[in-house]
């Protein structure tokens, strides 16, 4: 029994996983090999897809542009998100309630509905084509607010109250001593946010247009557009897209898993 | 809970003008291009009414890219739900090697769409491991490939879709599983309960919850599935879904007002559903 | 008081600053912007060289390109129009010449060139209200490639060369007899801006047309068209290979596939893969001799809010001369000048397959320029794959889309 069932676990494992691996396979071919079961299987093994695509191509300027967007998108969610959960979790300010249900409201909100618009208005700003359209609209989340608003509640006030008796300022208090408190959400939050910025695919799609500031998915979608498509060189440049996020996966395990979980838990 | 208005508003500030200028205007101001004719290269543009809903109504593409993503959403969502409740129950209780398997579940899930979508393009066309497998089986495999074929490719498009996101529903019911009191479970054992007793008096009505949250954030998502499409068939042999054809007519041809026009019925389309799915599940659940 | 002073002093100070150096950077500098299409890694340098060749012969002139890629390159052009940001040169699809003049984002350049139509071919698409507003650069055809040891397993005699439509017909189905993973033409899947270039010169080797030569009707109901489909379906349905244009070509070089379409980057990829085949190239075939094929051009136009016009059209001149034209070709290893006196060179005449893409040349149609092409297009396709895919009836389909058609280009 035991038995049987562990063989029915690997096979679902390997179900899960074959795609991968045969991705990670195939960008190791010479290029412009068939892609029948014989050479799957062969010993041919090169590097020379992947020396192609580090050294020509644009390969590496979509992964570094990808990677300098998720970095500062993350970075501003854990300011804004940060900053903005502990005014609904701590402060009692006027239309708190409201713009708490603005959060909430826009949670719920199928994104679909806002590309046009969204396009047109980083039209009138200038930043079509630009950094700036992968960055500004993205610094802030509802899910990120809401994760860190349920965290700071579990926190007792008591040390924030002490420091206001001693006088400090409110920067401080919440920069200097709730905000290390807050490391574990953080965390999770950070690597959720760089996650589903590195995986993007619509908006840096539509808000963008030139190889300069183009991401990875974008990159590897457009490729495929080519005349000249040539699977070992696409599953190198997909590894470059995946390999960040297994090594993400690797470390981060437990927040990605708490990150996913926080939101049905509390349901 | 201390009164401090303006700091309460300073550390709001980003929220508010992110929620302001990139949900509410744009919210505004679709509605508003809804009504309207713009277009890009067309330098004026009028007030139409309701033309542009009229016209969608009787445009047989969108028809068609609504009914697909209807079949999307109905074909995937159950699949999703279920399997996934299946994995997690397979590798609920600890045993050696548990992290393993799950973790070798959930991994396609967080791979990026794009990247999953150019593999399985290979996997489905003919030659691919994927065809030559259901070959095997005998199956009977379209000529071209199961992306070039109208009976195929909607569907072959859904199955990858339930593959790459039932590891992270089998998270979500796994957390779910893990909240049910384990002594719950002892007094059924000690009441002479068996597994399948216990699953169907125990398990499954307290994962109630958990399945809300997942059929709800499921629906919201699927029906807005866009990137296979676009990077699999490009809506081709009768695949394309709603958000494709927002796409298409909106940022390809760039006829705005007719594509917020569809993009706001979609919206109106979603929003009922998952009222109803909330409806539905509470009065159940009490 | 004193303070002003000093301050309005800085001020004056600071801005004659910013005056010498905005002169003395840019004294007589012009920079023009480029949007073209070649960014494939073997023409590239190519291009780059011919740019410092003219910049040196030219100083004061600097030429920065930009990349652009099929898949996206018509968007950001129209993207680029609307919002003022267009390039001072850009290179247009024929299809797309039509429409960027219609809505005034193009410079006439009639004055400019009217001395060499003559030199050059495919004006045509490049003309729109009788002002020329884009020059023709290449021309990319296509024509018939056949594997002539499959012909020769089917019984073809070595000197067999099909001319028309039921030699054709006949060799397709005999080579697809020969086996079952053995095809007797490949026939193009449903891809975007592809299925319609392989069934439209089988429609215009009839005399077809789209709409008619005063752009006021739509004539694509007909029995031509019903006619092309039909024989386009026979070959689809019974000895075809379904797939996309370069799975076909694959599947061609492996040795799968009697005959396809396809165009000169087929010959330059068999040369630079050192395949080993046994083909020939030849024609497309016409219901009783050699038809008509597609030739799609590529072209280059100067924006409208270009600040450098005359500069832009001196430059447009320089890239499509004859001589550069020989260097592009000799590079891609393809035979598709605009320039005639280019075509009269003895390299095209030496290798008897790109020969065979100049005299296709001559038997070339592009589609009807008019501003409305995008749209028109899209109906086309869908009309086709609904016919080849859907098994809709052709008559019935093809009256829709011509309905369709109409409603598009009726005067508004």
């Amino acid at each position: 029994m035991k038995f049987l069932r562990y063989i029915v676990l690997c096979l679902i494992l390997l179900i899960m996983i074959f795609p991968l691996l045969w991705m990670f396979r195939v960008s190791f071919l010479p290029s412009n090999s068939g892609l029948s079961l014989i050479n799957l299987f062969s010993m041919t093994w090169t590097l020379n897809t992947y020396l192609d695509i580090l050294t020509a191509g644009n390969m590496v300027r979509y992964f570094l542009n990808s990677m300098l967007v998720g970095v500062i998108v993350t970075a501003g969610n854990i300011l804004f998100c940060f900053m903005a959960g502990y005014a609904f979790a701590r402060y009692q300010f006027i239309g708190k309630n409201f713009w708490f249900y603005s959060v909430v409201f826009v949670l719920m909100i199928p994104a679909h509905i806002i590309i046009i618009p969204l396009y047109l208005l980083i039209f009138k700003l200038g930043m079509y084509d630009s950094y700036w359209a992968l960055i500004l609209p993205f610094l802030v989340n509802p899910i990120g607010i809401f994760l860190i608003r349920q965290y700071i509640n579990t926190l007792p006030a008591s040390m924030e109250e002490a420091a206001r008796i001693d006088g400090a300022g409110e920067f401080k208090i919440v920069f200097k001593i709730v905000m290390p408190l807050c490391k574990p959400a953080l965390a999770v939050l950070a690597i959720q946010v760089f996650l589903t910025n590195w995986n993007a695919f619509l908006l840096p799609f539509i808000l963008t247009s030139s190889e300069s500031v183009r991401t990875l998915p974008v990159g590897l979608a457009l490729y495929q557009g080519h005349q000249a498509i040539d699977w070992p060189h696409l599953m190198a440049g997909s590894a470059l897209a995946v390999v960040p996020v297994l090594a993400a996966f690797l470390f981060f395990q437990r927040h990605i898993v708490s990150g996913i979980t926080s939101g049905a838990v509390k349901q | 809970m201390i009164k401090r208005r303006f700091s309460g508003y300073l550390f709001a500030s980003p929220w508010i003008i992110t929620f302001g200028i990139f949900w509410v205007y744009p919210l505004f101001y679709s509605l508003y291009l809804a009504f309207t004719d713009y277009r890009l290269m067309h330098h004026t543009y009028k007030w139409v009414g309701f033309q542009n809903f009229e016209r969608l109504l009787s445009d047989q593409s969108f028809l068609i890219s609504l009914k697909n993503t209807f079949i999307f959403v109905f074909g995937t969502i159950p699949a999703t739900t279920i399997i996934a409740l299946i994995l997690a129950l397979l590798i609920e209780k600890n045993f050696k090697g548990r992290a393993i398997f799950r973790s070798g579940y959930f991994i396609p899930s967080i791979t990026s769409m794009v990247v999953i979508a150019l593999i399985f393009t290979n996997l489905y066309s003919r030659g691919g491991y994927l065809y030559l497998l259901s070959e095997m089986i005998g199956f009977s495999t379209p000529a071209n490939g199961f992306l070039l074929s109208n009976k195929t490719a909607l569907f072959s498009v859904m199955a990858m879709d339930v593959w790459m996101s039932v590891g992270y529903y089998m998270l979500l019911f796994l957390a779910g599983l893990k909240s049910i009191p384990k002594e719950l479970y002892e007094a059924a054992e000690v009441a002479g309960a068996g597994f399948f007793r216990k699953l169907f008096s125990i398990t499954l009505p307290l994962l109630k919850p958990v399945a809300l949250y997942i059929i709800v954030i499921n629906t919201i998502k699927s029906f807005q599935v866009f990137v296979e499409i676009f990077v699999m068939t490009k809506g081709k042999y009768g695949s394309s879904t709603a958000v494709y054809y927002i796409y298409e007519t909106g940022l390809s041809r760039f006829e705005f007002g007719y594509a917020s026009a569809a993009a706001y019925l979609l919206f109106i389309i979603i929003a009922t559903f998952s009222i109803l799915q909330f409806r539905l599940f509470r009065r159940k659940t009490t | 008081m004193k303070k002003l002073k000093s301050v309005l002093g800085l001020f004056i100070i600071s801005l004659c600053g910013i005056f010498v150096l905005s002169c003395g950077g840019g004294s007589n500098q012009v920079t023009l912007q480029w949007w073209h299409f070649w960014t494939d890694p073997v023409i590239k340098p190519v291009i780059d060289k011919m740019i410092t060749d003219y910049e040196t012969a030219n100083p004061g002139i600097k030429i920065e390109q930009t990349g652009l890629t099929w898949a996206n390159g018509h968007e950001k052009i129209v993207i680029a129009f609307s919002s003022g940001t267009a390039p001072d040169i850009v290179e247009l699809g024929s299809d797309w010449v039509a429409e960027f003049s219609y809505s005034d984002n193009l410079t006439s350049m009639t004055e400019a060139v009217v001395k060499d139509t003559s030199q050059f071919l495919g004006w045509t698409p490049g003309i729109y209200n009788d002002s020329i507003y884009a020059f023709p650069w290449i021309l990319g055809t296509r024509v018939l490639f056949l594997n002539r040891d499959l012909l020769n397993q089917a019984k073809f005699d070595e000197k067999f060369v099909p001319y028309n439509w039921s030699d054709f017909k006949q060799a397709c189905f005999g080579v697809n007899n020969l086996s079952d993973d053995i095809f007797g033409f490949g026939s193009n899947a449903a891809e975007k801006h592809r299925l319609y270039k392989k069934v439209l010169p089988f429609f215009w080797a009839l005399d077809g047309r789209i709409i008619s030569e005063n752009g006021k009707y739509a004539v694509f109901s007909s029995d031509k068209a019903y006619k092309a489909l039909e024989y386009y379906k026979s070959l689809h349905d019974s000895c075809s290979l379904v797939d996309t244009q370069r799975r076909l070509e694959d599947a061609f070089l492996d040795g799968k596939i009697g005959a396809i379409i396809s165009g000169d980057w087929l010959l330059k990829r068999i040369k630079n893969e050192n395949r080993d085949i046994n083909f020939f190239t030849t024609l497309i075939p016409g219901p009783e001799y050699p038809g008509k094929s597609f030739v799609g051009g590529e072209y280059l136009a100067v924006g409208k809010t270009s600040q450098h016009k005359d500069e832009a059209i001196k430059f447009i001149k320089y890239i499509t001369n004859t001589e550069n034209q020989l260097t592009f070709c000799k590079a891609n290893y393809t035979a598709n000048p605009s320039s005639r006196e280019a075509t009269e060179d003895q390299f095209f005449k030496d290798d008897p397959n790109l020969n065979v893409f100049l005299r296709q040349l001559e038997l070339s149609r592009m589609t009807t320029p008019t501003p409305k092409w995008v749209y028109i297009e899209d109906i086309i396709e869908t009309s086709i794959e609904e016919i080849l895919f859907n098994e809709a009836p052709i008559a019935e389909t093809i009256y829709e889309a011509n309905a369709k058609i109409q409603e598009l280009i009726k005067p508004q």
